[in-house]
């Protein structure tokens, strides 16, 4: 590790020479009392620079320019204060901070970040904030983020989605939470995102491949949670969160408090929530040509619980920022009952109907731990960030024991899991990363990286589909950013990282009748030798900003790439809910993607439009390829889909107009497109499975003048076009084209001193019935949740304690 | 400023020409069709213990057909996956003793779009342990195209045991 800092140092001070220091901006940050504020984050433009006050609120910059900058200071819980300034040597700037009151959570985006992304990322990227999250509460945090330009879920009932990334998922987005990516089984369509939405603080989704900080599976997207609030000095406070859904008569509470003494600060949050089966606007759903009946409109089973913890803790001194965040986010939900999967079962109506709220088979609970502890460093020109983190993914598979394929009539009582634990993953992750940022000069920002990451996934349970494995990745990366002229930004990175799986061989626990020569043999079948396969790649991203007053252009072409996941090298088992028997490629070769990027957005007092087009090659996307074959003594009966590689070719984007009517009635558009084909294998001239169909949504929202004790007021419409989809693979369906109402109102209220925020939200107000063609549940024809009335009422609390 | 343009409009002309190039691919699932003369088995058919059977039914695909196969199992605990709209009378809930069990799988002949299967399956009266069990089971039945689309049939048949008369 040692020599990787020296590495890193060097590195980074290759392009550094001796500049004159004599310029030197400082001041004292102070509150509403005048009494120093430690720990506020200032930030200088044009030359990206940030410190933290110390315990005396001072704060100082080292400058290597006479000339014009703009200071920002921001801390929670105060507004944001910012300063021109005209530094022609040594300048002293004291600024005071008044206080609003919020909760930690309702911190808005500093102006100066969403500028920062906007002009000085090559990148597209999309940034949303817990009040956004708030206001368009859905069932789960991926869904409530599927109103983002290129974004769409895979859904799984109504508490649970995976997020999708202008058509790419699973394995090809990576979700990192902290600094520190969030392993799950991705890879499975029948579970979601394990992550509590009413922690989510602030948001970013970027769009297009970023391997380059990442490492493997950044090829679609990132997700990328951040925690940035610390309370402010002696305070505790804290909020209340509590929401109401029609559809599924879901209940929820999230409740967090904070507190800060000195340097040292405490966040804490619990999240409950308690749903029951949500309705259709049908009475029965047509799997293939049997027709199952509903009770009431309800998904029979699909009723769901979280129970969600959060802790949060820290130091926090003038250039040194340590915190730890601890979570545990559990999960247990039904599945349709009158399908496991896509296999249609015979239900026992009187049992299941007997209550809405109930659980029984088949049911999963899913519980993930998560311990993270990232630290800052911030001297003169530098910037160090380490993370650490630790996480346990448990995923239990729940059902009846049924004995599919040759498994015994009935399931022997000696056997070392229970009879009715269909499939169980568990998996132990361990990951580190360490980043230095050094701004060379005015003109250049050096960032260069190390991360690693090792796996341990178990498995047990009656089903087999992937064998146990240990894995490793590790990487390193260097990422400069080049001021071309003040109107023009470079960007260049490369990276390298190497990767290591090792395939634990797993045999079945019942014998299957083998047809050899000397007749029928029962053996116990070998599903997964051992295997060791090596990865390594090498990946880079170029990019380029424009940026005028009225007109921002950006550019970014890169490569990615993912290491094959042990899925994909080793299936061999029969996926009983998709009559699919899957099996795996010990051959397969890292995927590569190459991507063009752009961005244009053109902005105006009153109009602004922006255009997000994106070309995408992949020389090897790892495919599940259907076959026509079938297989009797492996696969018991079931159609073959084997694991190959094609090359991909996808394109499409996004685009987004606000105009503004008057001053308090606002429009707006959302669009999105992409296609995707396969340009060889079997598949050629198909797509891929679960390409998103275009969409349009159009916007309108009323914004009227705060009123009496009513503060930002907000009432608006959504209309979104959802085109039919008859680009498909098989086993997929053709989806029809819809059209779904959304309606949304709310405010800040102030009783008193006690203000509040209320959320009022009409999903499918038309009640329409309408196939996504992105849900899980849409092959056996499961229609969309009906019309819901979501409420989201949160309480803000605050108090000064002793100075 | 101009080359951006210039790099736009051929990203937007090229997706526009693949568009339009795109061939015409299968996205039509196989057939499974019991309704000819002679099918066998129906829903709520029986078979026999000791007795082989022709399976018969007529396979089709707008292209080519791919393969089949055929699974019979007990459903002695009702779980179901059946896909038909009948429902059958079944036996009363029982535990298996020693299930009869069948899978295997067929090739149809290359360049077929339709296919009438005569297939001749023989059901042994028991196995070294005993004999099988009388009741309720699943016909299983998928198929393929060559494209990978495909239909799976769910029966619900008896197997009984002829009475010596």
């Amino acid at each position: 590790m040692k020599s990787f800092l020296g590495f890193l140092i060097l590195l980074t001070t290759i392009t550094s020479s001796g500049y004159s220091q004599s310029v030197l901006l400082s001041g004292k940050v102070t509150d509403e009392n005048n009494l120093p504020l430690p720990g506020a984050t200032v930030w200088l433009m044009p030359v990206k620079k940030g410190v933290i006050t110390n315990a005396e609120g001072i704060y100082l910059f080292e400058l290597f320019q006479k000339g014009r900058y703009t200071v920002n200071v921001s801390f929670l819980g105060y507004k944001t204060e910012t300063k021109m300034l005209n530094i022609q040597g040594k300048e002293t700037i004291d600024i005071q901070l008044f206080p609003m009151l919020q909760t930690l959570q309702e911190v808005e985006i500093k102006d100066n970040y969403l500028e920062r992304i906007r002009k000085e990322d090559a990148r597209n990227i999309e940034v949303v904030n817990d009040v956004f999250l708030k206001q368009n509460l859905g069932g789960s945090l991926m869904k409530s983020l599927e109103r983002l330009p290129g974004v769409s879920t895979i859904e799984i009932g109504s508490g649970q989605s995976k997020p999708m990334i202008r058509g790419l998922g699973f394995n090809r987005v990576v979700v990192v939470e902290n600094g520190i990516k969030h392993e799950g089984q991705q890879w499975g369509s029948d579970h979601g995102l394990e992550i509590d939405q009413f922690a989510v603080e602030h948001l970013e989704v970027i769009k297009g491949p970023a391997s380059l900080m990442y490492g493997s599976d950044a090829i679609g997207g990132i997700i990328e949670l951040k925690q940035f609030g610390i309370p402010s000095n002696n305070t505790i406070g804290g909020s209340i969160d509590m929401t109401g859904k029609s559809n599924n008569d879901l209940i929820g509470s999230s409740v967090s408090v904070f507190t800060r003494k000195n340097s040292l600060y405490l966040i804490l949050r619990a999240t409950i929530l308690d749903y029951a089966d949500y309705k259709v606007p049908t009475d029965s759903i047509d799997i293939y040509s049997f027709r199952a009946p509903l009770y009431n409109n309800e998904m029979r089973n699909t009723a769901g619980m979280e129970k969600n913890f959060h802790a949060s803790f820290g130091i926090v001194k003038t250039y040194y920022l340590s915190r730890f965040f601890v979570s545990r986010v559990h999960s247990k939900n039904g599945f349709f009952a009158n399908a496991h999967g896509l296999e249609p079962r015979r239900v026992d109506v009187t049992l299941h109907d007997r209550s809405a709220r109930d659980i029984h088979y088949p049911y999963q609970e899913v519980t993930h731990f998560k311990a993270i502890n990232r630290t800052e460093w911030m001297k003169s020109n530098w910037h160090i960030e380490s993370e650490f983190g630790f996480q346990h993914n448990l995923r239990q598979e729940m059902s009846q024991y049924v004995n599919h394929g040759y498994m015994p009539p009935l399931f022997p009582n000696d056997m070392p899991f229970p009879s009715d634990l269909e499939r169980q993953f568990d998996k132990y992750i361990y990951s580190a990363n360490l980043k230095a940022t050094r701004t060379v000069n005015n003109k250049m920002l050096v960032t260069s990286g190390l991360s690693m990451e090792h796996q341990n996934n178990r498995i047990d349970g009656r089903g087999f589909m992937i064998p146990a494995f240990e894995q490793f990745s590790g990487g390193a990366f260097i990422y400069g950013k080049y001021t071309l002229s003040g109107n023009s930004l470079l960007h260049l990175g490369v990276r390298y990282d190497f990767g290591a799986i090792d395939i634990s061989p797993y045999n079945d626990w019942f014998e299957s009748p083998n047809e050899t020569e000397n007749g029928i043999v029962n053996t116990f079948l070998q599903r997964a030798p051992a295997l060791s396969r090596n990865f390594s790649s090498f990946t880079w991203a170029a990019g380029f900003n424009y940026n005028l007053e009225k007109l921002l252009l950006k550019v970014n072409f890169g490569k990615s790439f993912r290491m094959p996941i042990a899925k994909e090298l080793a299936a061999n088992g029969v996926n009983y809910h998709h009559f699919s028997y899957e099996v795996g490629n010990p051959d397969l070769s890292p995927e590569i993607a190459y991507q063009l990027d752009i961005g244009t957005e053109l902005t105006s007092k009153y109009f602004a439009i922006g255009i997000t087009p994106f070309l995408n090659y992949f020389s090897n996307y790892i495919y599940l390829n259907p076959s026509s074959e079938h297989d009797q003594l492996y696969g018991n009966g079931n159609q073959i889909f084997y694991y190959t590689q094609s090359k991909v070719l996808r394109f499409g984007g996004e685009i987004h107009a606000h105009f503004d009517i008057t001053k308090s009635l606002k429009a707006g558009m959302i669009g999105e497109y992409v296609y995707s084909e396969q340009l060889s294998g079997d598949k050629k001239g198909f797509s891929l499975p679960f390409s998103p169909p275009a969409s349009v949504l159009l916007h309108l929202k009323l914004v009227p003048k705060p009123f009496y004790f009513i503060d930002k007021p907000y009432l608006s419409i959504d209309y979104k076009l959802t085109a039919s989809q008859n680009q498909i693979v098989p086993p997929e369906e053709k989806s029809k084209g819809y059209q779904v109402v959304n309606l949304g109102f709310g405010a800040e209220i102030h009783l008193k001193k006690q203000p509040f925020t209320l959320n009022f939200q009409v999903q499918n107000m038309l009640n329409q019935k309408y196939y996504n063609h992105m849900s899980y549940y849409r092959l056996i024809n499961v229609p969309e949740p009906g019309r819901s009335f979501i409420l989201n009422v949160s309480i803000p609390f605050n108090y000064k304690i002793g100075t | 400023m101009k080359r951006y343009h210039f790099l736009f409009l051929l990203l937007i002309s090229f997706a526009l020409i693949l568009a339009c190039n795109k061939e015409e691919i299968d996205d039509q699932k196989p057939e499974i069709d019991l309704d000819i003369s002679g099918a066998f088995p129906h829903n709520c058919d029986s078979i026999y213990f000791d007795e082989t059977f022709v399976f018969k039914a007529i396979f089709s695909d707008n292209t080519e057909l791919g393969s089949y196969s055929i699974e019979l199992h007990q459903n002695f605990d009702h779980h179901a996956h059946s896909t038909e709209v009948i429902t059958c009378d079944l036996s009363p809930v029982k535990t298996p003793v020693n299930p009869f069990h069948f899978i295997k799988s067929y090739t149809i002949p290359d360049g077929s779009s339709e296919y009438v299967t005569n297939l001749e399956i023989e059901v042994p009266n028991g196995n070294d342990n005993n004999d099988f069990d009388e009741g309720d089971y699943h016909f299983f039945i998928s198929l393929t195209d060559k494209e990978g689309w495909s239909t799976q049939k769910g029966l619900n048949i008896n197997l009984l045991r002829r009475t010596v008369n």
